[in-house]
This record gives structure tokens, C-alpha cells and sequence, in this order.
């Protein structure tokens, strides 16, 4: 009767010595603990180093949208906020850096920063209105701005109309290029973690994200944090969409493109929702993968489909949740 | 369609039920005797929910849901039979067909539907004329019911809304009806009013009724049998009469 087998999951002993005071016990133990850091960070250092320039190209690219996917991430993991505004963020952010370059003469790297904290501004206070909502309304409106800055643009003419703003200044030196976006995504990973994990203000993000009335009954007013925390958001996708404008020396409509929205809820769903970096592992993987595809055409289009179809249905809790338990626990039989 | 000669409509053997390591039902035996009310009782934490949803199946469903969330690993083990037939892996729909039917906890209506909408998804399983009846039988069993009929369940009284969920579950033509905690949130004067309906309804439809309860006293009376559930385990067991007078019992679960 009692012959049936369980598999058991247990936490490695490393994992529980690290936990405690005994991480800095000794090398084995700091390294546990720091070692998935370290990957990351030496990992996105040599990256770009080690490639071709062609794939530095698109590593740049891809930086954007794994900027996009934290961002993805962070709002709708951490606060509740299902954002479909990439497309709006980098749109505003692509636009303002360019009207700044263009227009007024600023020089990149005055114009981006600018750019991010303005279009960060202006995209809080578009999105402003129905923030108090919960549910769908968010996601819906997030996602129409960019369609309608789209067709105002090419209706109206304004900022050069369909053929947008050419010519802008270029960061001419591609190791700049390159580091500047790979930085930051480090800078932005480890800062935001540390911002919802061990801060009074992630704290309340995650409060709002898990109930609005005790956070309200608490006497703190949630559309102020949640603001504070699309201006995160819209913050990393404005300098995505800067950023994009001077690596092409160009803004124009395509920047309103609803991939910028789309893609970081398809890396969100490869790489994991659990922690922070799922979205990032997720765009790291899509993008490269796409591009590789390329040679495919519109069947690529079809390969990608598979890839999500399969994640969504047998595969749900994504890459790094996976990895995240197997380097954690460990499994073993035992009687029942 | 009847049960095996010891007259249990339904039998547990040695169950077992872990959440991941944490082990919520640890090697339980017990039975629901056919037209009988079988209550089983315990604090918070001691199993009763895990069980309900163990014999409902609805545990077959968040283990699911755990699953594909990269969650915790629910397993469990041991015999369930209902009229001698092993269920313990069966889903939680086709239960509902055999008529192992659950009035949840905390009621889980379909708040933004109408009282008489509830009742009528209910009653999905049953053909016209049983839904008929069943329906006009729930109104006589909870008249106040027939006045509201037309009002939206997330509007009723908490009450109401645990007489609308039993209501709910009859509708599903239940052979062995479960309900996980019935009382929950209360007043005391609908507490009596509610274990009179559940007397009531064995009286009058020899539905076997399993429930599950922390606080006794209201229940107590209408019970044929009970289990005394405790971090797991049954540490009790006897007809009405007997866990009453248990001085352990009385100080436990009476709140005297």
C-alpha cells in the first residue's frame, strides 16, 4: 500500500547556507550567490566584443527592445500595469530626441537624456487619465497612442509627415553605440531588482499590483505611485526610442511601430514573468533568433508563432523560472 | 446505481496530499455514508479544504495551474471510491457527472448574474423537467430567495449568498453534495437557519451531504457522523452524539 514513490524538491544546501549569514562563509558560497550577477554582467561586457560588426548592429537593436521588455516587465509584474505602450514610448522618445537634434541643434548626448525625461513626462501624463482603472482599459489605451501619433503624423505632415525627420547626428563611434545601451540595460536590471525588492517604493508597487484597496485603506494614493512608476516605465522606453533615432540617423513613423509593443509581452512569455530577468533573457533570445531567421522571409514570421504557441501551451512558466529551480533545488525520490 | 453493501457512498483510504514538502492530508481514512451528513471539523490549516477539493477533483485543476506557473508540486496518493468505483484521478467535470458536486468556500458565485442566472448555470447537468423541480424546490427550501430572484448575487446579503450557493449546487443534481464551509462569515441567527436547510434537505431528498466546518456548534446537531481533522490527521471520530459529549470536542470546538 505504502510502496508509492514521491519526488521530493529540496533546496540545495549551498542555497540555504547562501540565504543566511553563512554566505560569506566562504568562495563556494558568494560565488552561488553572485555567480547568475557575474554571467549576466560578463556576459553582456563580452558580448558585443566577440561578434561580428553586423551582429553588433543588431545586438544594439536588440538592446532596445530588451530595454522595452524590463520595462514590459516591471509594469506588469511589479505594479500590475499591463502596458502595451512600447510603441508610444519609443515613438515620443524617438521623436523628441530628434525634433532637439534636428530643430534645435543639441548634440546626442545632450538630446537623448532630454529626450528620456521629457518623453517619460509627457507619456505619464498621456496614459494619466486611466490610471485609477483597473483591468483592460490601461492596456487598450496605451496601445491606440501610438497608432493615432502615427496617422496625426502622416496626416498633418508635421516633423517632415511620412518621410520623418532625416539626417539626424549619428554616434559615429560603434563601441559607444554599443556600450551605451548594454550599460544602461545593466544599470536598469540591477537597479530596478533592487528597487522592488528592498525599497519602501517597490514595495508599494507590489502593493498596488496585489490590492489597490489596502494600499488606498493604508491612506497612500495609488494613482500617484502608479504614475511614478509608468514614468519608470515610459523612461526606459523613451531612451530606447532616442537612442534608436541616432543609431539610424533618422525619426520618423516607423518608430510608432506596434512591435515595440508586441514583442516585449512575447519575451516576457519565453523568458519567464517571475523575476525581472525573464523579460531580458527573453528579448535576448527573440531578437537574435529573428534576425537569424531572416533568410526565411515571411516564413520566419510562422517559426515565431510556433516558438510562442509552444512557450504559452507547455511551457508556461518560461526559460529562467526553469533555470532559476534547477540551479536552486534539487530533486529525489523518497517513499511515500 | 447503488452503493457498495456497507452503505458508504464514499470511501477514503490512506490519502495522502502533499504541497510540494508540505503534507496537508496525511494518511486519512474516512467515509460518507449514504443519506447521511457527515461533517468534518478542525481549525484553519488542519485539512478540511484540501480534502473537499480532493474529493471534488478540483485539485486536479490547481495542480494544473501550479504546473504551468513553474509552482509548487501538488501530488497525492491513496484510494478514493465512490460506489466501489477508484475516482482518485477522475476530473473534476466528470465527478460533477457521477454527482460528487461542491459548494465552494467563500461561495464563488457568479456575482455580476442575476440570483435565478446562478441557479440556472447550475443546472447545467440537469434536463428540463429535474431542473424544473429542483429549481421550484430550492425556492420552498429558501423562500426569501424567490423574492430576490431577479437582483444580481454580488448584491445579495452574505447569507443569501451561501443559501443561493447551496441552491447553485442542488441545481447540479448532486448525489453527494459537499460543502466547504457553509457558515463562513455568518450570523449566528443564519447559521441555525442554514443547518436546518441542510437537515432539511437529507430529510427530503437523500442527498449524502459532506461538510466541513471549523466552528461546530451550529452544525453539531445535524450531523449523523463527524471527523475531527487536526494538521493533517483525523484525531477524532464519532456519531453526533459521541464528539458532544467529548469534554476535548467541547473545549475545541464549541468555544466553551
Amino acid at each position: 500500500m505504502m510502496q508509492e514513490l514521491r519526488k521530493e524538491r529540496l533546496d540545495r544546501g549551498i542555497k540555504v547556507r547562501a540565504d543566511s549569514i553563512y554566505a560569506i562563509s566562504s568562495l563556494k558560497e558568494i560565488m552561488f550567490l553572485m555567480g547568475p550577477g557575474l554571467i549576466l554582467v560578463f556576459g553582456l561586457l563580452v558580448l558585443p566584443a566577440v561578434v561580428s560588426p553586423y551582429w553588433q548592429r543588431v545586438l544594439c537593436i536588440a538592446g532596445v527592445y530588451v530595454l522595452l521588455s524590463i520595462s514590459f516587465g516591471f509594469l506588469a509584474n511589479y505594479v500590475g500595469l499591463v502596458c502595451l505602450g512600447g510603441a508610444l514610448f519609443v515613438g515620443v522618445g524617438g521623436y523628441l530626441s530628434g525634433i532637439l537634434n534636428a530643430y534645435f541643434g543639441l548634440s546626442p548626448l545632450l538630446a537623448i537624456p532630454l529626450a528620456t525625461v521629457a518623453g517619460a513626462f509627457i507619456c505619464t501624463l498621456l496614459l494619466l487619465p486611466c490610471l485609477p482603472l483597473r483591468g483592460v482599459y490601461f492596456a487598450i489605451i496605451s496601445f491606440v497612442y501610438p497608432l493615432l501619433a502615427g496617422r496625426l503624423i502622416a496626416a498633418t505632415g508635421v516633423f517632415g509627415g511620412t518621410d520623418g525627420i532625416a539626417e539626424l547626428d549619428v554616434l559615429t563611434n560603434k563601441w559607444v553605440n554599443i556600450y551605451l545601451i548594454f550599460i544602461l540595460i545593466l544599470v536598469v536590471v540591477f537597479g530596478i531588482s533592487r528597487l522592488v525588492n528592498y525599497e519602501d517604493l517597490g514595495l508599494v508597487f507590489r502593493g498596488v499590483k496585489d490590492n489597490e484597496q489596502a494600499i488606498t485603506a493604508s491612506g497612500l494614493n495609488i494613482t500617484f505611485y502608479k504614475a511614478q512608476a509608468v514614468f519608470i516605465g515610459a523612461a526606459l522606453g523613451c531612451f530606447g526610442g532616442a537612442y534608436l533615432s541616432h543609431l539610424y540617423g533618422w525619426a520618423g513613423m516607423s518608430l510608432f511601430a506596434i512591435d515595440f509593443s508586441i514583442l516585449p509581452v512575447a519575451a516576457t512569455v519565453v523568458g519567464g514573468s517571475g523575476i525581472l530577468y525573464g523579460p531580458l533573457l527573453g528579448a535576448f533570445l527573440l531578437i537574435p533568433i529573428s534576425e537569424a531567421l531572416r533568410a526565411f522571409g515571411t516564413l520566419r514570421i510562422v517559426f515565431y508563432a510556433i516558438v510562442l504557441v509552444f512557450f504559452v501551451v507547455f511551457w508556461t512558466e518560461g526559460v529562467l523560472e526553469y533555470v532559476r529551480r534547477k540551479y536552486e533545488q534539487f530533486e529525489h525520490w523518497v517513499r511515500v | 446505481m447503488s452503493s457498495p453493501d456497507n452503505g458508504f457512498l464514499l470511501e477514503i483510504k490512506n490519502l495522502i496530499v502533499f504541497y510540494e514538502n508540505a503534507i496537508a492530508i496525511n494518511n486519512v481514512s474516512l467515509n460518507f455514508r449514504e443519506g447521511q451528513i457527515t461533517g468534518v471539523f478542525g481549525a484553519n490549516s488542519a485539512g478540511k479544504s484540501s480534502l473537499m477539493h480532493t474529493v471534488s477533483g478540483i485539485i486536479l485543476d490547481m495542480k494544473e495551474k501550479e504546473k504551468r506557473k513553474g509552482g509548487e508540486r501538488i501530488t497525492w496518493y491513496g484510494e478514493i471510491k465512490y460506489r466501489g468505483e477508484d475516482i482518485l484521478n477522475l476530473k473534476p467535470s466528470e465527478r460533477a457527472k457521477k454527482g460528487i458536486v461542491l459548494c465552494p468556500e467563500r461561495r464563488q458565485l457568479f456575482s455580476e448574474s442575476s440570483a435565478l442566472e446562478n441557479l440556472k448555470i447550475g443546472g447545467y447537468l440537469a434536463d428540463k423537467t429535474q431542473g424544473k423541480k429542483t429549481l421550484d424546490y430550492v425556492f420552498s427550501l429558501f423562500p426569501e430567495l424567490q423574492k430576490l430572484k431577479y437582483r444580481e448575487a454580488g448584491f445579495l446579503s452574505g447569507g443569501e449568498q451561501q443559501m443561493l450557493a447551496i441552491g447553485r449546487a442542488l441545481m447540479a443534481q448532486p448525489k453527494l453534495l459537499l460543502l466547504d464551509e457553509p457558515l463562513l462569515g455568518l450570523a449566528p441567527s443564519v447559521e441555525s437557519r442554514l443547518a436546518q436547510a441542510i437537515k432539511q434537505i437529507r430529510n427530503e431528498t437523500k442527498i449524502t451531504i459532506a461538510l466541513s466546518e471549523q466552528y461546530a456548534r451550529p452544525l453539531f446537531p445535524v450531523i449523523d457522523y463527524g471527523y475531527v481533522l487536526e494538521n493533517g490527521g483525523i484525531v477524532l471520530e464519532g456519531s453526533s452524539r459521541e464528539l458532544m459529549d467529548n469534554p476535548d470536542v467541547i473545549g475545541a470546538y464549541f468555544g466553551m
